[in-house]
């Protein structure tokens, strides 16, 4: 595939593109050879602000002669006497930095940088393509620049997540709404690490009860929030009423479906050795896909259909003085290594009232921490759910929150984190 | 050519000693680009194992964190191993967790059903 970023002059690319060597440029007055340094000692007295004063011959700069440098010079005993008269190229850099007007602000920066501190204090001198002087640069216009140009791309960034976050959370909405006119007791907390995400809820009441997945797609961030979206409209469209109440049948359509759209089919088989891993690491080729958490619930007849995708369903009964664990298929849905028939599993249980059901994607379960720096783990999760099962589902939300956090201590978080739980 | 790469943030410590017949990885795993990261380690096991008979492959696995997409390269790494295992090398899997770390130590069992030719031993470690 060609590559156009280069050559894209939209948005982001287009602040760098305003930004050359010539925005910085000042029109200072060079001299050449021919002048004396007396006239240049005039020059410096008669423009204070001049740091540095280029040296040109046929209008191609030859060098800058540094205010500092020059006046330290010319003041040592016998200096002026000597040297009044003579050329001015006596006390000049002859290797200044110069840069063509059209050099991007990136590459100046570099070059700055690279060329040492001298080029931060003198300046740089400025050349149309021809190599023929138009003026000068500091280094303090340059970092001004830099610092602004960067500040200006952070906000346009950050502008665009916070927005994206705002697209992103009004896709849950409606869920959150179908879930809440479907029980009374629940609680439903996304937490994306980097404000939008990979993690992904998503909820549809019917009249005889409601479906809800949880659903964790590769990635987090932007490419994680791209593929939640990807995946709540497959699964808006595939869920009706027919099939609601088959949890893993929906999954297999959704593996199908996201395999298609990504072109995501084992395409290993024959290769050999380096040639086969190269396709397996292959960075032009996708491999993603989700794990994930389906489950209806049939409010009418009083039993729940799961489905799980690497993540299993954790339930409750009152009285219980341990969590039972149902665990989902090995396999997530729509990965290249996933085959294209591979079928989950439905598990059907009839429930009591009072029963709790609890789901969570590896955000917590995985998240380092603690004194040893190892896994939250599930058994701290089904302890801190056994040890609040009685309190609303509100509290158990912010209890279960709090040890988490403060597990988590000073460890980076490491991915997206939603959990959720519902009574009975 | 021996393997060796230092801990970073966010990847592991690689130190296969292919030359001992000594495979080891310890602290966590990831890195933002999973592809790019374990390419070079895939490839110099696969060039490795192809080269390597009759030997007893020692692979010291200590890691306490790996994310989704790591999961899938140590799953890559794991079938060349075990392909190996069954047909020209004995592998042994020494693979390490806190007494704690129930999520380690479910992952090791999980790793030893899916490549039933490994010799995977579970050892739990306490640290103080």
């Amino acid at each position: 595939m060609e590559k156009i970023e280069s050559s894209n002059k939209a948005g982001l690319s287009e602040i760098e593109a305003n930004f050359v060597a010539k925005s910085l440029m000042l029109k200072v007055d060079a001299i050449s050879p021919e002048n004396t340094n007396t006239e240049v000692s005039n020059y410096f007295r008669d423009n204070s602000g001049v740091i540095g004063l280029p040296v040109i011959e046929n209008n191609k700069p030859i060098g800058l002669i540094n205010r500092n440098i020059f006046m330290d010079s010319m003041a040592r005993p016998f200096h002026a006497e000597l040297y009044n008269r003579k050329s001015c190229i006596s006390f000049m850099d002859k290797t200044p930095l110069v840069v063509p007007e059209d050099m991007s602000i990136q590459e100046l920066s570099f070059k700055v940088v690279n060329s040492g501190s001298k080029t931060l204090n003198d300046g740089f001198i400025i050349t149309d393509n021809e190599g023929i002087y138009l003026g000068i640069g500091t280094g303090e216009d340059l970092v001004r620049v830099v610092t602004n140009l960067q500040a200006e791309k952070n906000r346009l960034v950050m502008e665009s997540i916070n927005y994206a976050s705002v697209i992103q959370k009004s896709f849950l909405r409606n869920s959150m709404e179908d879930l809440q006119s479907s029980l009374k007791e629940f609680y439903l907390h996304w937490e994306p690490r980097d404000k939008v995400g990979g993690d992904y809820y998503f909820c549809k009441k019917f009249d005889d009860g409601f479906f809800l997945a949880l659903i964790d797609c590769t990635g987090h961030g932007v490419p994680g929030a791209f593929m939640t979206l990807i995946m709540s409209s497959f699964l808006d469209h595939v869920l009706i009423e027919k099939n609601k109440s088959d949890p893993a049948g929906l999954m297999q359509i959704m593996n199908k479906k996201v395999k298609d759209a990504l072109g995501q089919h084992d395409n290993t088989e024959g290769l050999e050795g380096e040639a086969k891993y190269a396709k397996m690491l292959d960075k032009d080729g996708s491999d993603d896909g989700m794990d994930a958490a389906f489950i209806w619930v049939d409010l009418k007849n009083k039993n729940f259909t799961f489905s799980g995708a690497k993540t299993p369903l954790y339930t409750l009964n009152p009285g219980d003085t341990e969590v039972a664990i149902i665990d989902g298929d090995k396999k997530g849905v729509g990965y290249v290594d996933t085959p294209y028939e591979f079928e989950w599993t439905n598990k059907t249980s009839q429930f009591t009232e009072g029963m709790n059901i609890y789901m969570t994607t590896d955000g917590v379960i995985d998240q380092i921490g603690g004194s040893k720096n190892i896994a939250f783990g599930k058994k701290r999760y089904t302890a801190n759910i056994i040890e609040n099962s009685k309190k609303t589902m509100t509290e158990q939300k912010d209890l279960l929150l709090k040890e988490f956090y403060d597990y988590q201590g000073k460890q980076k978080r490491r991915d997206d984190v939603t959990i959720a739980a519902f009574k009975l | 050519m021996d393997l060796y790469l230092a801990a970073t943030n966010d990847s592991p410590e690689v130190d296969f000693k292919f030359s001992k017949h000594s495979l080891s990885m310890k602290g966590e795993a990831f890195p933002e680009d999973a592809s790019k990261f374990y390419y070079p380690i895939v490839v110099a096991l696969d060039q490795y194992l192809k080269s390597t008979d009759k030997q007893e492959i020692n692979f010291d696995f200590n890691l306490t964190y790996f994310n989704s997409a790591s999961t899938k390269m140590l799953f890559t790494i794991f079938q060349l191993l075990n392909q190996s295992a069954s047909t020209h090398n004995r592998v042994i899997v020494n693979w390490h967790f806190d007494e704690e770390d129930d999520t380690i130590k479910e992952f090791g069992q999980e790793v030893a059903e899916d490549f039933p030719m490994l010799e995977l031993f579970l050892i739990e470690t306490s640290q103080a």
